[in-house]
């Protein structure tokens, strides 16, 4: 009775892991395209009217934030529970 | 509106397609100011090829069985795993690739290390699990678990075979310009050497050599980087705007270089060269037989996650590489002439960047460690290739299982074969522009192993003929449409126009393979006999 219940447990265990790791997969996906269609529209836009800077530039922050968002969210499926 | 010249667009997805390979990306236009070989270089080489000769022998000992030469028993640690991982992707191609177009172009070079990253998450979220619970010694096992074994074996054998293949050329033209030019030796006794050492390398110590030689190549290469960029923000004492304030006044392209420019040019390029990227990780063999190495589900996570943590800080160190070149090279006579090119090409900036801010003796070692990626990284293919040849192609092609030790036996005389083979095509390719068989090799990954290995995974719907077409499919259509690209077809072959507009076909290779996938398997569903999907293995991952 206690193995079945295990087992039931742990599928179902299974089965929310299995949702959420799609999710976090179209997470990072969204978040790559957006980092990508970021970049492209500011390299366009900086076409126009020339950037003067010497600090971080819009494109190295968005770059480093898909950098950063991907190094969070592989630990944070890390550190969650998953039942093996 | 200001215009990429098409020579630095080539430039950049060369280097796109040469990051976890290796050496490829390097353009060898050798100058007498290195030529000449440094003492130290070749004292920190001699130092290398002993000690991975020595971990082979070590590791030869306990190579008895198929599962310890192709997978070191599962016994590989998620730490060790981790550093590997991260090893495979802190290649002399990234390393060297990626500063180069850095040095060259500014920013575009960080695009492809941000997509490189991103890829990661996916193999972890999708893949790496899965592959840890189902398979033994290659991606085909969980293939079979719920198809028939012989028609998906011959396709994985075939598609691995294909891809370890296309990377070991590039790989071993781009070591033999590399180790010539770095050692001041002649371009066919670098193929050789390094195909020698290859050769004995993965036969006799198998997987856990390969592993082993990553870790300690992770461990040095990031030591190396995180020196030298130490090295350079000491220079600029420890203030980026500084830095950035030098590179952009040095860089003919001025603040431009702070900004994503070539792969801002054409949007559907970049997408379908990023989903490319961001898909083919997961599909490359030697990248998934990693996750054979480990003991259980846990450590496959745990490694991807100490991977991702590695790999994006020798990035991070790599851009302060990449715009302390800009900053202290160009204009330097030492290391450029007056156009800016890099002496032995731009690829060669942090060896260069080494020798500026550390001597000769931080450059020797930073070349040393640059053919200790390679010989890693090779052997790493070799083992995949091998695996893939026992378990998939002499399997599916047979029809029987094989015992032990034919397994290993088989694998081996695999290994030796890929290597010899690698040599004679090395050889064969001198002086030839191979980059474009990493974009070929990319896009079979994430157009053929990829979307099987999802579906196979994910949906109980799939069937034999549906994946076996599909993945058909996947890897003729790659290949065709890279071929028919503006590399391929217009630069190597010289067609003229190119029929297809794209580098990379992945935006529409992947979808194709899938809908090719989910179309035959609803056409006509399999024989009830032919499931084993019952397996409680399987089950649990699906939805």
């Amino acid at each position: 009775m206690r193995k079945t219940a295990e087992v039931v447990s742990s599928r179902l265990t299974a089965k929310r892991l299995g949702a959420l790791r799609f999710r976090l997969a179209i997470a990072m996906i969204v978040s790559y395209l957006a980092m990508m269609a970021f970049v492209i529209h500011s390299a366009r836009q900086a076409t126009q009217t020339a950037v003067v800077t010497s600090d971080f530039s819009p494109a190295m922050i968005a770059l480093a934030s898909c950098m950063a968002f991907s190094i969070i969210l592989t630990g944070l499926f890390v550190l969650m529970r998953h039942g093996d | 509106m200001m215009r990429i010249p098409r020579n630095c667009m080539l430039l950049l997805l060369a280097t796109a397609f040469t990051v976890g390979a290796d050496g490829s990306a390097y353009s060898a236009q050798s100058a007498p100011q290195i030529r000449e070989a440094d003492l130290s270089t070749i004292a920190f080489f001699v130092v290398f090829a002993v000690l991975t000769l020595l971990i082979s022998f070590w590791a030869a000992r306990r190579a008895t069985s198929s599962s310890e030469y192709l997978t070191a028993g599962s016994s590989i640690s998620s730490g060790q795993n981790g550093l590997a991982i991260a090893g495979d992707y802190m290649s002399a191609g990234a390393f060297l690739g990626l500063s180069g177009a850095i040095y060259a172009s500014g920013l575009d070079g960080m695009f492809l290390a941000a997509s490189y990253l991103a890829s990661w998450p996916i193999v972890l979220f999708l893949v790496a699990e899965p592959l840890r619970r189902l398979g033994k010694y290659s991606f085909a096992d969980v293939l079979t678990h719920k198809l028939r074994e012989r028609p998906i074996r011959v396709l994985a054998g075939a598609s691995t075979l294909v891809i370890v293949s296309f990377y070991l050329v590039a790989q071993m033209v781009g070591a033999g310009e590399l180790i010539s030019l770095l050692f001041g030796i002649g371009y066919g006794p670098a193929v050789i050497m390094v195909g020698l050492l290859m050769i004995v390398f993965s036969t006799l110590g198998g997987m856990r050599a390969a592993t082993w030689v990553q870790i300690i190549k992770a461990v040095l290469m990031i030591g190396g980087s995180a020196m030298i960029a130490t090295l350079v923000m000491i220079r600029f004492g420890f203030n980026v705007s500084d830095l950035f304030k030098t590179a952009t006044s040095n860089h003919p392209g001025g603040n431009k270089i702070m900004d994503i420019r070539g792969f801002a040019q054409d949007a559907i390029a970049t997408l379908s060269l990023g989903v490319g990227i961001l898909f083919g990780t997961a599909g490359l063999p030697h990248i998934l037989m990693r996750f054979f190495t480990v003991s259980d589900e846990r450590a496959a996570r745990v490694s991807v996650f100490y991977a991702t943590c590695l790999i994006g800080s020798f990035f991070a160190m790599l851009f302060v590489i990449g715009y302390g070149s800009i900053a202290l090279l160009r204009g330097d006579a030492t290391y450029a002439n007056a156009s800016g090119a890099l002496f032995g090409g731009n690829n060669l900036a942090p060896i260069h960047l080494a020798r500026a801010v550390g001597g000769s003796i931080l450059a020797g070692f930073i070349s040393a460690v640059a053919f200790a990626t390679i010989l890693a990284v090779v052997s790493g293919l070799l083992i995949a290739g091998a695996s893939s040849a026992a378990n998939d192609l002499v399997v599916g092609l047979s029809g029987r299982q094989l015992d032990e030790r034919m397994r290993l036996r088989i694998s081996r005389i695999a290994a030796m074969a890929l290597g010899v083979l690698g040599i004679l095509l090395g050889l064969a390719c001198e002086g030839q522009n191979v980059a474009y068989l990493l974009a070929l090799a990319t896009a079979i990954a994430a157009s053929a192993n990829f979307p099987l290995l999802l579906l196979a995974i994910y949906w109980d719907g799939l069937t034999t003929r549906g994946a076996v077409v599909g993945g058909t499919v996947g890897l003729v259509s790659s290949v065709v449409l890279t071929a028919m690209g503006p590399t391929i077809w217009s630069k190597v072959l010289g067609l003229g126009p190119a029929i297809f507009p794209y580098d990379s076909p992945a935006l529409f290779t992947i979808p194709l393979t899938l809908l090719v996938c989910w179309l035959v398997s609803i056409a006509k569903a399999e024989p009830e006999e032919d499931w084993r999907l019952a397996q409680p293995a399987v089950a649990q991952y699906l939805e």
